[in-house]
């Protein structure tokens, strides 16, 4: 695992960083210039099962440390979602919009947060692209980078 | 295995008890079981006792040894039980378990919860999870799958709001639910959305309380004085956690009912009176589909037909369900249970199902990939 998927672990953080990550190892962060965000996920070489967020021990055939790594592509159909009117216990101001993205190209289904629209504007079957970005501020004032996903094309805004 | 049944049920009045503490519901909840069936604390051999956040909220762990000592019972093997929603009827299981084996011949069965939280603030729990890390909350994955139930069969935001109409109407029925108070279709919508298309009165309310039953066998419960109640089928199942699964319908519930009706030899049609976790409007509809009292797709008609309405063909929460009863996670499996036992006995008062000899209580808890972690199917009758 690289250092920069490591660096942050909880919101606790690093006195010297401005940010922590969600989660460690869901994705690169900051990305190099010109690359693309992108998930990391697990392929079990035994099986060819895929898995977000990525693992070490196969849950379809239990093989064990055979996981190759996969970068998901950022494209995904969304398969739910719902806006949120309450603000969240982790700090995710109201509203917003999340739900669930399946990405055709590894045949996986992502739990995602929305962006980059009116939340009640995401449907079903709309075509989504990921970005990396902050989704809150930590309880230490840090901001607590997630991902989310956006409308391929921006529909009208009402 | 042995015939199991119940003897004495229990349980405190749900709502707000800010002043009492997991011990002393409980208690109150063992004290009315145990005197319902007229049996002394000495006789119990064993005691499963469920509580889902005790340690959470209360700082408070393996709650059932403080529960039990509460009425005398002591000294025997105390188990504590966590399921999420399905904390209370996992402690029937294995109350069940341990009868139907033969290992005991009588039992006790406790869930206790204290789950009141300040106005306005969701129950942070599962905070360790990735989903809710990122902005996962337990209204928001219900309203994930009334809007795709919605989207493939049509289902209203009006006939999911007359799932709350009704069990509210049939909590006002019931002295023991928290709710006392009906309301209107539209006041249901009007409501405060909370997660699309989920308002307020959508979602079942954080509550305090405890309920409690008597498990014995055959020779125990003879001396019961036609009070016993039988356990005709007894089911555990877990999620298949399959990452692309349909949401409009839960497998393992399917699978638990399936069980259910095989081991009771009977099925859907010969139920007469039926408790579901209706945590959420739609989550009722769910379970029409999922224990077969209609099609997939049908659980809309279902409500609109008045079908499972206290008078209808099959009745559906005449407690009041989660939606009015209340819901103190541990304790509401139990609950659920206490009250089938109430109608097949001919003692649920005002929302008394006619002639009911044959119910099934359901409920599931826990969310784990858009799965459910635990799924139980009891089915009873006189």
């Amino acid at each position: 695992m690289s250092e920069k998927r490591g660096i942050q672990t909880t919101d606790e953080g690093q006195p010297n960083e401005d940010f922590v990550l969600v989660q460690p190892g869901l994705f690169d962060y900051p990305l190099k210039e010109g690359e693309k965000p992108f998930l990391l996920a697990a392929r079990c070489s035994k099986c060819n099962a895929v898995f977000f967020p990525a693992r070490t021990r196969c849950r379809h055939c239990g093989a064990n440390d055979v996981m190759e790594e996969v970068r998901l592509p950022g494209r995904g159909v969304v398969y739910a979602s719902t806006v949120v009117h309450v603000d969240s216990p982790s700090g995710i101001k109201a509203p917003y919009a999340f739900g669930y993205v399946d990405v055709p190209a590894e045949g996986v289904r992502v739990f995602a947060l929305f962006t980059g629209c009116d939340p009640a504007l995401i449907r079903p079957g709309q075509e989504v692209e990921l970005v990396i970005e902050p989704i809150r501020t930590s309880h230490e004032q840090k901001q607590v980078i997630g991902y989310k996903y956006k409308p391929v094309r921006e529909r009208v805004s009402q | 295995m042995r015939d199991v049944y119940i003897t004495g049920v229990g349980m405190t009045v749900f709502g707000k008890h800010p002043d009492r503490s997991l011990r002393d519901l409980g208690g109150e909840a063992c004290l009315a079981a145990l005197r319902d069936a007229g049996v002394q604390p000495k006789e119990i051999e064993a005691g499963y006792c469920g509580n889902a956040l005790g340690p959470v909220l209360q700082g408070e762990t393996s709650v059932g040894q403080n529960v039990f000592w509460e009425v005398g019972i002591n000294s025997v093997p105390i188990v504590n039980v966590e399921n999420a929603c399905a904390t209370g009827s996992t402690a029937l299981h294995q109350a069940w378990v341990s009868v139907a084996s033969g290992l005991y011949d009588m039992v006790i069965v406790a869930g206790t919860e204290k789950v009141v939280m300040p106005k306005g603030t969701f129950l942070d729990v599962g905070a360790g999870e990735l989903e809710v890390k990122l902005g996962e909350v337990f209204p928001g994955c219900f309203a994930l799958i009334a809007q795709k139930h919605m989207e493939l069969y049509g289902t209203t935001r009006e006939q999911l709001a007359k799932v709350s109409v009704k069990n509210h109407m049939n909590g006002t029925l019931n002295p023991y639910a928290q709710f006392q108070k009906t309301f209107t279709v539209q006041e249901v919508l009007d409501s405060p959305m909370i997660a699309d298309p989920l308002t307020l009165y959508s979602c079942c309310p954080n509550s305090d309380g405890a309920a409690a039953l008597i498990v014995c066998s055959r020779k125990k419960a003879v001396k019961a004085k036609g009070k016993a109640v039988r356990i005709l089928a007894s089911v555990l199942a877990t999620g298949i956690y399959e990452n692309q699964r349909d949401f409009t319908s839960w497998e393992v519930e399917k699978r638990a009912a399936g069980k259910a009706y095989t081991m009771a030899s009977l099925g859907p049609e010969d139920l007469d009176v039926v408790e579901v976790h209706d945590a959420f409007t739609i989550s009722e509809i769910l379970h029409y589909e999922g224990l077969g009292l209609c099609r997939p797709g049908e659980g809309g008609r279902l409500i609109d037909e008045g079908i499972t309405a206290l008078g209808g063909r099959i009745p559906v929460n005449p407690s009041g369900g989660l939606l009015s009863r209340g819901h103190p996670v541990g304790a509401s499996g139990v609950a659920q249970v206490v009250e089938i036992v109430w109608q097949l006995r001919g003692e649920a008062g005002k929302r008394q199902v006619e002639k009911a000899r044959v119910g099934l209580a359901q409920i599931m808890g826990g969310n784990k990939e858009g799965d459910t972690r635990a799924c139980t199917v009891h089915i009873f009758s006189r």
